[in-house]
């Protein structure tokens, strides 16, 4: 093969995207590490001041109430989206018709712009917003959902018993059974409801501020904002979808022997799941676990959209101090906006590690 | 598992049946889930699409089924667009024609008797930049109601609006602009050309201060081309707002077109425009979008431009991807050359690990030092993306080697073997890699926030972001809304035509990575 001047000639392939990786990433990455030891705000010469931003920095509760954000968003929502993905995977691998369709329609959150689904669950989550509106009137036909649920339970317990003593291998979860219960239950609420004895019930209208200044706090420490929360489930189902193809692509690579072999020893669907395909996704998972957390500790978009529109501590992440004190007006702490990328990049990549250190797999990113 | 499940299954064996109703009830619960769950995540977007046709878009309790949509309605909304601007689609009200609508109103025994006062208001829309004051229908038409009858308590009001001339030349008529205002009132011809525009009535006179800039009208010419006079003929309104406030106890049964919304307790009902048209009706939050964005300084439209510089940055996005990753991608995965594994590892794999704000300071002091705050700028700052250049060295890792060697046997040098043979097999991979960079690209907001920092340069992530803080704290849902349908339809579009590579790329290269 090619051996005279095929450095060169590589060099000079590569050379367009060395060029802009370095001016733009690793002089720029050297240029914030430099900043973050000065007192640089934008318009005078820096000049070193040693460790002094990073002690402003982890002095500014600002600072800490991001990194506090931005580490709770960053685990709960790798936890939620890993998991929920993987079902949603697991669902989407039935070979039934019309797969195709679902695969697509479940994907729609992935395509669109973090802004664009940010400004819909603004709109969503607004005071008499459409999340409040189904809030009150699932609380309205809390009777009849009650019943529903109530008839279900006890006609499928009375169905499995029935069926268990003729013998039959009946779950407790039996899908037939669990249909013919439905439509009971159903039925068993539509004649009450008739009869005049289930009634809606008369809510006032729920009317939960989402963007206020609410929190969840655990031991008198203020762990978790409401607004944080509604971005934790818009982010979740933002990038539930992609994940979920990830998880997909793994599990049709899983021999279908394994599961025959699962049937013949009786195993039930969930014991499926936990014994054989959650094993086999190992790598997968791993690759997924990575990229989110890489990906939510960068929370950034749906915080400078919602902007004023929430109280800043309720939000900021780690990403958005950077931006706000670089772009502070007058004289901005431009040094302390390195210092706190530096310290946000150290997690990311210490994360990483930790990862790849102590979980290590066949799979790289 | 012990003995329990194996017992069960001997049993059910013998009823083969019973096993059939299970696996049918099985499929039936998983369609239920996979539609329960379809609502799940096509929901927000179907509402926010259905909202963002509505008058109101925060209307309590949000209603599923709108006069928008209604069929009935939008044939009104297409007649009154002919009665008022002679346009079913675009509507408007022109000088010299005149609208009619009806109003019913019910007045109970222990209610008022008395006929409902009906005016025209004015419309000022909010705006991201001080627009000039446009003229208002009601300064310029005369408004007539008339009882036309009736049916128990419910009595039914004619009223017409008619807009009178403002000229009592005719001749030819003419859109224009109208320019620059002096002594004297000038506008501007569809041709560009700026002529004088006379006033001939007193009517005409007393408007001659009301009316600016960029006004739209409707002149009269006559005259000889050569020394032709222009006569104001009046200006052309986008929208005929009409106010109807009723008594206490009395209530609106019926109107052509449903009210847009309704204040003071039920008593006054406001119809934000009787004439229009279909698109100024179905689509009026889409209109406005357009419309209520324009530049004073140019009067165009900047919500178009966002568009404009939306595609314009991805398109250089794509183009810089295919060629730039490819040919990275390339060396990477088929030259051989000191420093390959430490370009790979640093310049690709640790790259994608550290967050974009670490190079904000620097990144953005160098592009303002060199004035590239624009669209430029932003494309040289992401100019060869890290993922595109592992996704197209794991593709050519893939493919089979005897294609080179058979090219390096003719003689070709690394250039033409990549350019000739390897390039064109690359097909697939290369419209994986336009489809995310295409994607990446419109999505794109964190740059384009940092290095953008005039409208007119936005793109439409940040132009929609500038659209909450401008409307969202008035509450005006329906522009933020249809502002965001509108820039999720690209995106859209291109997933529809490459739903196959949407699906497959990412996933592909998360397992065999």
């Amino acid at each position: 093969m090619f051996k005279k001047g095929q450095s060169a000639t590589a060099y000079l392939f590569l050379a367009p995207f060395l060029i802009t990786t370095l001016v733009f990433f690793f002089y720029a990455f050297g240029r914030a590490i430099y900043y973050s030891f000065t007192d640089f705000n934008l318009f005078n010469t820096p000049h070193l001041i040693g460790l002094k931003p990073y002690v402003d920095v982890l002095g500014d509760s600002l600072f800490r109430r991001a990194l506090a954000n931005t580490l709770v968003f960053a685990v709960i929502v790798t936890t939620l989206q890993t998991i929920l993905s993987l079902l949603m995977a697991v669902a989407l691998n039935n070979k039934i018709k019309g797969m195709g369709f679902f695969r697509s329609a479940w994907y729609m959150p992935s395509i669109t712009s973090s802004v664009v689904i940010t400004l819909i669950f603004l709109w969503l989550f607004q005071r008499r917003g459409v999340a409040n509106y189904v809030i009150t009137q699932l609380q309205m036909y809390q009777p009849y959902i009650l019943t529903v649920m109530g008839v279900l339970i006890v006609v499928q317990i009375v169905q499995v018993l029935f069926e268990r003593s003729r013998q039959m291998p009946a779950g407790w979860f039996d899908p037939a059974l669990a249909a013919v219960s439905a439509l009971i239950a159903v039925a068993v609420t539509v004649v009450l409801a008739f009869m005049g004895i289930l009634q809606a019930r008369d809510v006032p209208p729920f009317d939960f501020q989402y963007f206020a200044d609410v929190w969840l706090s655990i031991g008198g420490v203020q762990v978790l904002s409401i607004p944080l929360l509604v971005i934790i489930i818009q982010n979740t189902f933002t990038t539930i979808p992609t994940l979920m193809l990830f998880f997909l692509a793994g599990l049709q690579n899983i021999p279908g022997t394994l599961y025959e072999a699962a049937d013949i020893d009786g195993a039930t669907p969930f014991e499926k799941l936990m014994n054989v395909t959650v094993p086999m996704l190992r790598p997968v998972t791993f690759y997924v676990i990575t990229v989110g957390l890489i990906g939510t500790m960068q929370m950034f978009d749906q915080v400078a959209v919602i902007g004023a529109a929430a109280p800043q501590s309720t939000l900021i992440t780690l990403a958005y101090y950077v931006y706000i004190n670089t772009f502070k007006a007058g004289t901005a702490p431009v040094n302390m906006a390195a210092a706190g990328a530096i310290i946000l990049a150290l997690i990311i990549l210490v994360m990483v590690f930790i990862q790849r250190r102590f979980f290590p797999s066949e799979a790289s990113v | 598992m012990t003995a329990v499940p194996s017992q069960r299954f001997i049993n059910a064996g013998k009823n083969e049946q019973w096993l059939a109703r299970r696996r049918w009830a099985r499929a039936g619960w998983l369609y239920l889930f996979m539609i329960v769950m379809s609502f799940f995540f096509l929901g927000p977007f179907l509402m926010g699409l259905l909202s963002s046709l509505k008058d109101n878009p925060n209307e309590y309790p949000p209603r599923l089924i709108i006069p928008q949509i209604t069929g009935q309605y939008i044939s009104k909304a297409y007649s009154l667009g002919v009665q008022g601007g002679s346009d079913g689609w675009n509507g408007g009200l022109k000088p010299g024609r005149s609208v009619a609508f009806d109003v019913t109103v019910a007045s109970p025994k222990d209610a008022p008797q008395t006929a409902p006062s009906i005016i025209l208001f004015p419309y000022q829309p909010t705006s991201l930049v001080a627009l000039a004051r446009q003229a208002q229908a009601k300064d310029y038409t005369q408004l007539k109601t008339e009882p036309t009858g009736q049916i128990g308590d419910e009595r039914s009001y004619h009223v017409t609006v008619t807009y009178p001339l403002l000229t009592r030349h005719t001749g030819d008529v003419i859109s224009a602009k109208l320019g620059v205002p002096g002594s004297d009132l000038t506008a501007i011809l569809p041709g560009g050309q700026t002529v004088d525009v006379t006033l001939d009535t007193p009517e005409a006179q007393a408007k001659q201060y009301d009316l600016n800039e960029t006004q739209l009208v409707e002149l009269v010419r006559s005259g000889e081309a050569s020394n032709a006079k222009y006569y104001l003929r009046g200006p052309v309104f986008e929208r005929t707002p009409l106010e109807v406030d009723v008594q206490r106890g009395q209530r609106i049964v019926s109107s052509t077109l449903p009210p847009s919304d309704k204040q003071n307790f039920d008593r006054s009902f406001a119809y934000r425009n009787i004439t229009p048209g279909v698109l100024g009706y179905t689509f009026n939050n889409y209109r406005r979008a357009f419309t209520e964005t324009t530049d004073p300084r140019t009067g165009s439209s900047l919500f178009l431009r966002w568009v404009l510089n939306t595609f314009l940055y991805a398109f250089l996005r794509v183009t810089a991807a295919i060629v730039f990753c490819s040919l990275a991608g390339y060396a990477l995965a088929r030259l051989s050359f000191p420093g390959k594994n430490l370009i790979f590892l640093l310049g690709v794999l640790f790259v994608q690990m550290v967050p974009s704000q670490v190079n904000l300071v620097s990144n953005y002091v160098l592009l303002k030092q060199l004035g590239l705050l624009n669209l430029w700028g932003l494309w040289f700052n992401g100019l060869v993306a890290a993922g595109g250049v592992f996704l197209m060295k794991q593709f050519f890792e893939g493919m089979p080697r005897e294609l080179e060697e058979s090219a390096s046997i003719d003689g070709a040098g690394p250039f033409t073997t990549f350019w000739r043979v390897m390039l064109p097999q690359a097909g697939p991979a290369l419209i994986a890699l336009s489809i995310t960079q295409f994607q990446g690209a419109w999505n794109d907001f964190f740059w384009p926030l940092v290095l953008l920092r005039n409208q007119i340069n936005f793109v439409l992530t940040v132009g929609l972001s500038n659209f909450r803080s401008a409307y969202g704290g008035q509450g005006d849902y329906g522009l933020i809304l249809a502002g965001a349908v509108l820039s999720a339809i690209p995106v859209i579009i291109v997933f529809v035509i490459f739903q196959r590579y949407f699906v497959d790329t990412g996933a592909d290269s998360a397992v065999k990575g």
